[in-house]
């Protein structure tokens, strides 16, 4: 599904404004820029925000005691237009030639291209090899790098279906590549455990 | 051949050993110190024992706030990564795998050690059969390794050309291992047997400490084991062949030295007992039991010998003389006898029946051995001018059980069994000791000992004698250290390829089977040398 445009582009990182306002990809997800015919360029959302168009405004408050939240919306709709959403991209990985590739593309995804949302088939696809785990971790990114390993791994977790292999072998995966930094991996390994481990309600590893 | 990993070389040193950090599916509880393992290099493979295990973290912060209670996606994330196992490796042996299988001469000491990040596996039924050889003829199945079920043979061609031990503490299966070597060597002939049973165990049925009644060897081996016995009464019981009995006029100074701790000998015996021997030669102890007090005197005056001393050691003696087998004057043909059964190829087991004391025990086996040793020393040096194969005496080993007796630091240099240590296989006579204090033992003898099997010690000082004279005993220690109390031993030295800990075989009806040769023999691994060495 298409949901934005790419308005700026670099190696590591690529901004898209939303097609809808307010409708930002979740922080972690993997999404897709048809870059040729046969060629995807895969991305991890690593940041959003919504925000006026003139980046010297800032918004106002515009609700009342009984216009509020949604409703301010639908009472103001000139929001729509002078409002926008964008989320940011840490480019991870291409598809070439039936082929993937992880790691930091040769060039950046083009300027005004389409950013689709990925199939689970995809996603499965890309994250069958953990190697883009590295990018995810040493990036320098506005969110903290565990924050976001924790969260795209709960999030690919739910897309392979509840896949239990895959998460212990993702969880191996970060405990092999933080493991001489405790901290840092505990932040990632309790925070992938809240959405997946019985303590939180959620599915079992074993 | 299907081996399981277990992890890569990821440090070493020839000397020290090498450092093989355990794969993260592997756990150090599945492994014991002491396993023989496979590392296989470029060109050779290294066969070698877990010295030592270690539990490691790559941040120290680890340790200083471990996980609690943490969910198991966090253990699991952690182990093999964050927290991790090393092994000590000690290599001991390694194959040459370019050399042809044909030309394979099998593995040899190590001398090089594998380059990193080599791969560590547990060992396979293969590879002990590489190792340890297949059974059949002079290799002789001991026992099983402790987590497989193969045999693992002892050389017992090489065991016996070399004085060896078997040691333990009470309790560890020292006699039921013995039993076991013994029926070995007697149905391989590769030696003859003479056993100083001091507790009359060897030769009939027993009861073990289970209760159950277990075989002697002289119901296993028939005719090719003659019981010899001091005891008459015990003789008229049981079925004997001969009854022993020492004559005065066998009884020599340095058996006289031997007793000192039993007859509480004070040091002046040594000087009084060579004086009497000067001037009566071997009618010395007659002659000085048969003395009155006027006697001595005289004796005291013409020799220059102490009157107390004397005296003292005559009352002392006067203790030996009242033993039921000791007569005046018994000729030599008795022992003599023993030799031409040995000779043949047979086994003797001596039984001492009531006279069990320790001072029964030790001087009789020390004038038997020493007129034993004489006559092997008479036929080797026939053999020698002749050259003859038919003069080539039989090797004998000499089984003694609370060695320490004989082999004391005190006394090792005078008795004939010191002697007998010492000069190893000259005159194809070794001894074969067993005892629960090695470190009784002069470490002189003790470093001569060709093979050690050693159930499980609980002092410091008898461990250190058990690997004296051992190079690696630090990585020895280990595998000791963890054995069971009953039934493991360990095996090092001339008649294996390399230490290794074993279950020992039972000696139960299947074993009397295979002695007896009516059952089927054990089916041993069917591997030609092609499928051993192969890669």
């Amino acid at each position: 599904m298409r949901i934005g445009e790419i308005i700026e582009s670099t190696s590591v990182l690529f901004v898209s404004e939303s097609l809808e306002l307010r409708q930002s990809p979740a922080l972690g997800s993997l999404l897709r820029v048809r870059i040729s015919d046969d060629g995807d360029l895969y991305g991890v959302v690593c940041y959003g925000e919504t925000r006026s168009l003139d980046p010297g405004r800032r918004a106002v408050r515009r609700s009342t005691s009984e216009v509020y939240d949604d409703q301010v919306y639908r009472e103001n709709p000139q929001l729509e237009h002078i409002l926008r959403t964008e989320f940011t991209c840490l480019a991870v990985g291409v598809l070439e030639a039936g082929g993937i590739l992880q790691g930091l593309p040769a060039q950046p995804p083009p300027l005004h291209f389409s950013v689709h949302t990925c199939s689970p088939e995809e996603t499965a696809r890309f994250t069958e090899d953990l190697y883009y785990f590295r990018l995810l971790l040493s990036a320098s990114l506005p969110v903290p790098a565990e924050q976001l390993l924790a969260n795209h791994v709960r999030r690919v977790y739910g897309e392979r279906g509840g896949d239990d292999n895959w998460l212990r072998r993702a969880a191996q995966e970060v405990g092999h590549l933080l493991k001489q930094d405790y901290d840092r991996l505990m932040a990632v390994l309790y925070g992938i455990d809240q959405g997946s481990s019985p303590r939180a309600g959620g599915v079992s590893t074993k | 051949m299907m081996r399981e990993r277990l992890g890569l070389v990821t440090d070493g040193a020839y000397n020290t050993g090498l450092t093989v950090r355990l794969d993260a599916q592997c756990s150090t509880e599945d492994l014991r110190v002491g396993e023989l393992v496979v590392v296989e290099g470029q060109s050779h493979r290294y066969f070698g024992m877990i010295s030592d295990m270690q539990l490691r973290v790559t941040d120290p912060r680890l340790l200083a706030s471990p996980p609690h209670d943490a969910p198991p996606l966090v253990t699991e994330a952690l182990a093999g990564t964050g927290t991790y196992a090393t092994l000590e490796v000690k290599p001991m042996l390694m194959l040459d795998l370019s050399v042809e299988p044909d030309e394979q001469r099998g593995p040899q000491r190590v001398r090089t050690i594998p380059m990193h990040f080599s791969a560590l596996y547990r060992a396979s039924e293969m590879d002990f059969a590489t190792v340890f050889g297949k059974e059949g003829g002079t290799n002789f199945a001991i026992g099983t390794p402790v987590p497989m079920e193969i045999p693992i043979c002892l050389r017992l061609d090489r065991f016996v050309e070399r004085s060896n031990g078997i040691f333990g503490q009470s309790g560890t299966g020292k006699s039921f291992l013995a039993r076991i070597l013994l029926s070995g060597i007697i149905k391989t002939r590769a030696a003859a047997n003479l056993i100083f049973d001091m507790h009359s165990e060897y030769a009939f049925d027993k009861q073990t400490e289970d209760g159950d009644w277990v075989k002697g060897l002289r119901e296993l081996f028939g005719s090719q084991i003659l019981v010899y016995s001091l005891d008459a009464d015990a003789a008229a019981r049981r079925n004997v062949d001969v009854t022993l009995t020492v004559g005065l006029n066998q009884v020599e100074a340095e058996d006289v030295m031997l007793l000192a701790d039993e007859l509480d000998l004070t040091a002046t015996t040594a000087a009084t007992s060579g004086l009497l021997v000067d001037q009566y030669g071997k009618d010395w102890l007659r002659q000085i039991l048969g003395m009155s007090a006027d006697n001595i005197a005289g004796f005291c005056q013409s020799s220059g010998a102490h009157p107390e001393a004397t005296r003292a050691l005559q009352r002392k003696l006067k203790e030996v003389q009242r033993r039921g087998y000791l007569k005046d004057e018994v000729p030599f043909s008795l022992i003599d006898e023993m030799v031409t059964a040995l000779g043949r190829g047979r086994s003797i087991i001596l039984e001492f029946g009531r006279h069990d004391t320790p001072l029964d025990y030790m001087l009789v086996a020390n004038i038997v051995t020493r007129r034993i040793r004489r006559l092997y020393q008479q036929k080797v040096e026939r053999f020698e001018e002749t050259k003859a194969e038919a003069d080539r005496p039989l090797q004998l080993v000499i089984t003694l059980e609370e060695a320490h007796k004989f082999l004391s630091p005190a006394v090792a240099r005078q008795t004939i069994f010191g002697t007998i240590a010492r000069e190893m296989r000259k005159y194809n006579v070794t001894l074969m000791v067993v005892d629960q204090r090695p470190s009784g033992i002069d470490p002189e003898v003790m470093s001569q000992l060709g093979t050690r099997v050693t159930g499980l010690l609980a002092e410091e000082r008898d461990i250190d004698a058990v690997f004296m004279g051992m190079s690696g005993r630090s990585f020895l220690r280990g595998a000791l250290a963890g054995l069971d109390t009953r039934q493991q031993v360990l095996l090092m030295g001339h008649a294996v390829p390399m230490p290794v800990v074993v279950q020992t075989r039972r000696y139960d009806e299947d074993f009397y089977r295979v002695m007896q040769g009516t059952g089927a023999r054990r089916d041993g691994l069917e591997v030609t040398s092609a499928d051993i060495w192969a890669r």
